[in-house]
């Protein structure tokens, strides 16, 4: 890419795209992530459904070790969604691979919370938690909660 | 203006060199680097399903098991006869050697104590689980559970119980040679032994793999010269000294462009995970399945950290409950292995297919496609001078050789 913009570039906008390309090889992070990554973990779902936040048991979030989440899940006036089935996925989308173990969420006592068990991150980096939750009722949302480890 | 900034441009690149000579570790770089230390490696996690994993006299024990002979079917193979502490607990040959010629590489181990899975396909959830599966083997140990438990109550009968707190079974109620596993006529023999003396080979034979686990974890990873190179970035000490310039660029490679670390992470060189990165099966062999069946095998042996001869309770064994199962990315996926040590231990990959460190470069930089399953890998770019460069970093990895003690005077 550098090469053939060399070849194409001319005047002052394309020196300056040279630079800005040589100096961000000479000090790009070993994880490259999105500059403007949202980290809450407190969120509403991607459409509205539900509200859902999530914390895990350890902190610091610990690397190679097998712990367990929890989950929180209301509507969006805070009211507990309880009795949902919330698939469990995720993996580092710059490296292109999943997560390395088969979380499971599973209902807790409390209307509303949940436990998720078997979270395990084998690096450092951007990683992404995905819930898929389905209500009782019938309502069902997607929710991305962005990790830096 | 123009000539303003052809000047920075000339200024920039007349730089670069220099640059590479003195590293600037970005703060990112530095955390990766630092993670890859093995100041941040603690003990092995405890293994709960290995209730003498951590005494004293079952790692005695443990190392007397894995150099003794008589646990094969010929008097001549023992544990360490491939995983040889020369070779860094392997051996040199493409595919291991035992009794008749094996299907992998042997695995080095000092560092297996820290992984949640064993063996190449990760068929094993536990060390002493791993240490059970060459014994009966038909190229490797080529021996039967009913023989080891005959050689242990001939030979180890004391520091056994001493161990276990129990009797082993009594030979002269065994056959000679017996296990569910084994050839038409050892299947036959074990079909004719009591319920409860197939259990106490079985106890017996668990406890076996188990003391040489006790011993395979105190097996420690000895530092090298990264880790002294290592130590001293950010810590107002001048690290040039002992890293050379290539050796730097190398590291800057592995931890940026040529993406190792993606896989290659943390204090062992190892996200302890499975990777398929297509590497072409043995001439005349076909595609090897990998994790995809191993997981399977892991799920299905009694020796497992939920099975009867476990000392976990089944809530205990994260790992093997929350293991992945069903996913397109363990087709012909192999464990990522640790790079400590990496510079001698060629050849190279599951089953010796790559002689040499070049030809592991050439093949990632290459990133040909798999033959069974998807390979993770995409062409890498590097230059001749950057291939050469990782290598020099990766020499970098080799253990110091321990120094014999002075004398004193």
């Amino acid at each position: 890419m550098t090469k053939s913009t060399r070849s194409r570039g001319r005047g002052p906008r394309r020196t300056i795209l040279i630079l800005a390309a040589i100096a961000g090889f000479a000090t790009a992070p070993a994880f490259a992530r999105p500059r403007d990554l949202d980290r809450s973990l407190d969120r509403p779902s991607d459409h509205g459904v539900f509200r859902v936040a999530v914390q895990s048991a350890r902190t610091p979030v610990p690397l190679f070790r097998v712990h367990q989440w929890s989950l929180r899940i209301t509507d969006p006036t805070g009211k507990p969604v309880s009795g949902a089935v919330v698939a469990v996925d995720g993996g580092m989308p710059d490296h292109r691979h999943g997560l390395p173990t088969a979380p499971r969420a599973a209902a807790s006592e409390v209307a509303g919370d949940y436990v998720i068990n078997g979270v395990k991150f084998s690096m450092p980096g951007w990683w992404v938690l995905k819930l898929a939750v389905q209500a009782p009722d019938g309502r069902s949302d997607t929710v991305t909660f962005n990790l830096v480890l | 203006m123009k000539p303003v900034l052809a000047a920075i441009a000339a200024s920039v690149l007349a730089l670069a060199p220099l640059a590479r000579a003195a590293p600037a570790w970005t703060p990112e770089d530095l955390t990766t680097i630092r993670m890859l230390s093995p100041r941040a490696l603690p003990k092995p996690a405890p293994d709960p399903s290995n209730r003498v994993a951590d005494m004293a006299a079952a790692r005695d024990l443990g190392r007397a098991l894995f150099s003794d002979a008589r646990f094969s079917a010929n008097g001549q193979v023992s544990c360490a006869s491939c995983h040889q502490p020369a070779h860094g607990f392997t051996d040199a040959l493409p595919v291991g050697r035992g009794v008749a010629e094996g299907a992998r590489r042997t695995m080095p181990i000092a560092a297996a104590a820290h992984s949640p899975w064993q063996f190449w396909d990760g068929r094993a959830d536990s060390l002493w689980a791993q240490a059970l599966g060459p014994v009966e083997n038909p190229a490797e140990h080529g021996f039967t559970r009913t023989e080891v438990a005959r050689v242990l109550a001939t030979n180890y009968g004391t520091a056994y119980r001493r161990v276990f707190g129990r009797r082993l079974p009594d030979p002269s109620r065994l056959p000679g040679r017996a296990s569910p596993l084994g050839d038409t006529s050892a299947q036959a023999a074990w079909s004719r032994m009591t319920p409860s003396d197939q259990q106490a080979v079985d106890v017996a034979f668990a406890d076996f793999g188990k003391a040489i686990a006790a011993y395979e974890r105190a097996l420690s990873v000895r530092p090298g010269r990264f880790d002294r190179y290592a130590a001293t970035l950010g810590g107002g000490t001048s690290a040039r000294a002992s890293f050379s310039a290539d050796e730097v660029a190398g590291l800057r490679l592995f931890i940026g462009k040529a993406q190792c670390v993606t896989c290659h992470n943390g204090p062992l060189f190892t996200n302890g995970g499975f990777a398929n990165t297509g590497v072409a099966p043995r001439p005349g062999r076909p595609p090897d399945a990998g994790r995809v069946a191993g997981i399977g095998k892991a799920l299905a042996d009694p020796f497992n950290c939920q099975g009867a001869y476990s000392d976990a309770p089944p809530d205990r064994c994260d790992e093997l409950e929350f293991a992945v199962r069903d996913s397109p990315e363990l087709d012909g996926a192999f464990k990522v292995p640790s790079l400590r040590g990496v510079a001698r231990r060629a050849p190279y990959m599951h089953a010796g297919q790559l002689r040499s460190l070049e030809e592991v470069l050439d093949h990632y930089n290459q990133a040909p496609a798999a033959a069974i399953g998807h390979s993770e890998l995409r062409p890498l770019h590097l230059t001749g001078l950057e291939r050469r460069q990782i290598i020099t970093f990766l020499r970098t990895l080799d253990e110091d050789v321990p120094q014999p003690a002075k004398a004193s005077r």
